[in-house]
């Protein structure tokens, strides 16, 4: 089955499935050892702290010009950058800049929203169950994972026999909860077999046990790291949120380190290095360090792919971030507006179609062709 | 006696050597190329085919080439089962109902079913019998899968070759073992309509994006259909270079499609419910095999 027939859910910030072509540019198809997972030194910036200061700094200037554009201080209200506001800010400004605040907030948890943040929950507490008890890693089966982890949640607080870790509350996991008390166990259905995917396929690319020095990010527990977020200042109403599953090895003055975002599919989303660069920069500006590479996976083909990080990929990740903010600047004033529209596959479930001129073009050859096939 | 899910995940046969898998990428890699060059597609607007696409080329082009086919009682019919299969295996130890099924779909952001029952009305209760028969029918077939298994629904894979402008992709109605949980691969595919020996190819597809995915060649690739047939096929090199073939040639026929050649009109038991038939001579020429043709329908 398809998930186009009458999909209720868009994809918004924070989601953790489907983010790459995944054969854009890039030499791919030969899954390559991660023992280890570090970059070549070749490759490494040679400052790392001295670059994310650099671009700690030249970003915050970026914002604080682009914020500047505004009518006044506050009429663009509070931005969250996210992977999915970048790729889509650069995609299509227009169809961006038209979402409104509806588009740009948080809809709410639903089961594909929450696939990545349960499976990566359920995973940690998984990992911290077995190092609580002092055994050899065990093999998480997907959908018991998920179940163990939801029933933690419900325990929370109750006493326990001491040998299962505390499990935070996240966000999501408080979802899960008032789900649950609702007897809502379609929903809790959905999202054990959605995270569940997610949970096998970050597994089944990454290997088990997990690699060496592996640990997981946005994630609650002992055994992960939660969100990694910056903003320019404590003021500003700009939040840069990552997007990235996992970190292999740790962060030091020297770098290093790499960045895992893993993807359940590939087939609909932004290029691959647009990605790893959006990742990378927005973990230089969150931690301070420049790590070593960006480790790009993908459930569906199987493909792990190694981006090393230099200067140029920051570049082009902190001008995906500065543009996200520079188009809420002019949605103030100037919503959706055609002049610098971007048609593309995105044309055929936009709402701004029918005022589109560039759109519409575009479309009038496009639903003639289905998948590269013409349409009689 | 005839094999069952239960026999297979019991005593799984040994799968193939995973030797062969490379030479198939390098294979379907060339002819997807040689397609490209006559298609003209790139990795921004590629060829992409699903089980139903190659099947559907192969089968026959002007069909395959319809607008959407929409959304008949049939197909829901078949989605409902679909769910409740995949609803089994995540909720093993609930009673599955077509209610559960529906509720199911919908959480997961496909309210498609749920709406075509509420246009229906009380004639949705001749639909909802249907699928609940079926289900009951579904879920003995699928009871007591061992969770060492492993089990994920809709697992997806996807191949991308000739630089990403061809891909194929699908989603596997339920994969048990495979790596790394250490157990052989077993793809189980669930249909909600009737037998036929056509439902193989998917099974073969599958396995073969399977191995090329993974690395490891599945074991075995298990059909269950509603109507009580579970089909077992265990894989062998054979199959894999067979659906390779079929690959090959839906790529072809594709390409042809896409320079512009019209399509071909070959008919079969397909006919019966093709939407195009109408526009068709051949189609409609077309009689099942003892029924004197005649008149259009």
């Amino acid at each position: 089955m398809t998930a186009s027939r009458g999909s209720r859910f868009r994809r918004v910030e924070g989601e953790a499935m489907g983010s790459g072509g995944g054969t854009d540019d890039l030499q791919l198809g030969s899954p390559e050892p991660i023992a280890s997972g570090l970059p070549t030194p070749g490759h490494r910036t040679s400052d790392p702290v001295g670059t994310a200061d650099r671009l700690r700094a030249e970003t915050s200037r970026r914002i604080a010009e682009a914020l500047a554009g505004a009518p006044s201080p506050g009429a663009v209200g509070d931005v969250y950058v996210g992977w999915v506001a970048a790729r889509d800010a650069a995609s299509c400004p227009a169809r961006y800049r038209g979402e409104g605040e509806r588009g740009w907030g948080f809809p709410g948890w639903s089961p594909p929203l929450a696939a990545g943040a349960c499976g990566r929950a359920a995973l940690a507490h998984h990992v911290a169950v077995d190092d609580r008890a002092g055994r050899p890693p065990t093999l998480p089966m997907p959908l018991d994972a998920i179940r163990i982890w939801m029933r933690a949640l419900r325990t929370l607080g109750e006493p326990g026999d001491g040998g299962t870790p505390s499990v935070e509350r996240s966000g999501v996991g408080e979802w899960i909860c008032e789900v649950w008390d609702a007897g809502d166990s379609a929903t809790l259905a959905a999202v054990a077999a959605l995270a569940g995917r997610w949970v096998a396929g970050f597994v089944r690319v990454l290997g088990w046990p997990l690699p060496p020095r592996l640990t997981l990010l946005n994630a609650p527990g002992p055994a992960a790291v939660s969100a990694l977020r910056w903003r320019p200042d404590k003021g500003s109403p700009v939040t840069v949120a990552s997007g990235a599953d996992a970190r292999l090895g740790r962060v030091t003055g020297a770098g290093g380190f790499t960045l895992v975002v893993h993807r359940v599919t590939t087939g609909d989303d932004g290029a691959l290095r647009d990605r790893a660069a959006f990742e990378a920069a927005t973990a230089a500006l969150a931690i301070g360090v420049v790590p070593g590479s960006v480790l790009v996976t993908a459930g569906d083909t199987g493909e792990r792919v190694t981006v090393p990080v230099d200067d140029d990929l920051l570049v082009l990740g902190a001008d995906r971030i500065v543009a996200v903010v520079a188009q809420r600047v002019v949605a103030v004033e100037r919503g959706f507006d055609p002049t610098d529209a971007t048609p593309s596959g995105a044309c055929r479930h936009c709402d701004h179609l029918a005022d589109c001129p560039p759109g519409q073009a575009w479309m009038r050859v496009a639903e003639r062709w289905r998948g590269g096939l013409p349409v009689l | 006696m005839v094999e069952g899910l239960g026999d297979v995940l019991a005593k799984p046969p040994q799968p193939p050597s995973p030797a062969g898998i490379s030479a198939l990428r390098t294979g379907l890699d060339g002819a997807a190329r040689a397609a490209l060059a006559v298609g003209g597609w790139s990795h921004d607007e590629p060829l992409r085919l699903s089980k139903h696409l190659v099947t559907g080329l192969l089968r026959c082009p002007r069909r395959a080439l319809s607008d959407d086919l929409g959304t008949g009682d049939d197909l829901v019919v078949g989605w409902v089962v679909d769910a409740a299969a995949k609803l089994a295996t995540v909720s093993p130890r609930r009673h599955v109902t077509v209610d559960a099924a529906v509720a199911f779909l919908t959480a997961l952001g496909d309210s498609t079913v749920a709406e075509h029952l509420a246009d229906l009305g009380p004639a949705a209760e001749r639909l909802t019998s249907d699928a609940a028969a079926r289900i009951d029918r579904l879920a003995a077939s699928l009871a007591g899968v061992d969770a060492g298994w492993g089990p994920r629904v809709e697992d997806p894979a996807r191949v991308a070759l000739a630089g990403g402008a061809v891909t194929v992709a699908g989603r596997i109605d339920i994969l048990l073992g495979g790596p790394p949980t250490g157990r052989p691969g077993v793809i189980v595919e669930v249909k909600g309509g009737r037998w036929h020996d056509g439902m193989r190819a998917d099974g073969h597809l599958y396995a073969l994006m399977v191995a090329l995915r993974d690395g490891e060649v599945p074991a075995s690739a298990v059909t269950i259909v509603s109507d009580g047939t579970t089909h077992v096929e265990h894989i062998r090199p054979a199959l894999l270079e067979h659906a390779a073939e079929r690959l090959d040639e839906a790529m072809r026929v594709a390409a042809r499609l896409a320079a512009g050649e019209p399509p071909a009109m070959l008919p079969g038991a397909h006919c019966g419910h093709c939407p195009v038939r109408p526009d068709c001579p051949v189609g409609r020429a077309w009689r099942p095999a003892g029924e004197a043709a005649g008149s259009a329908p």
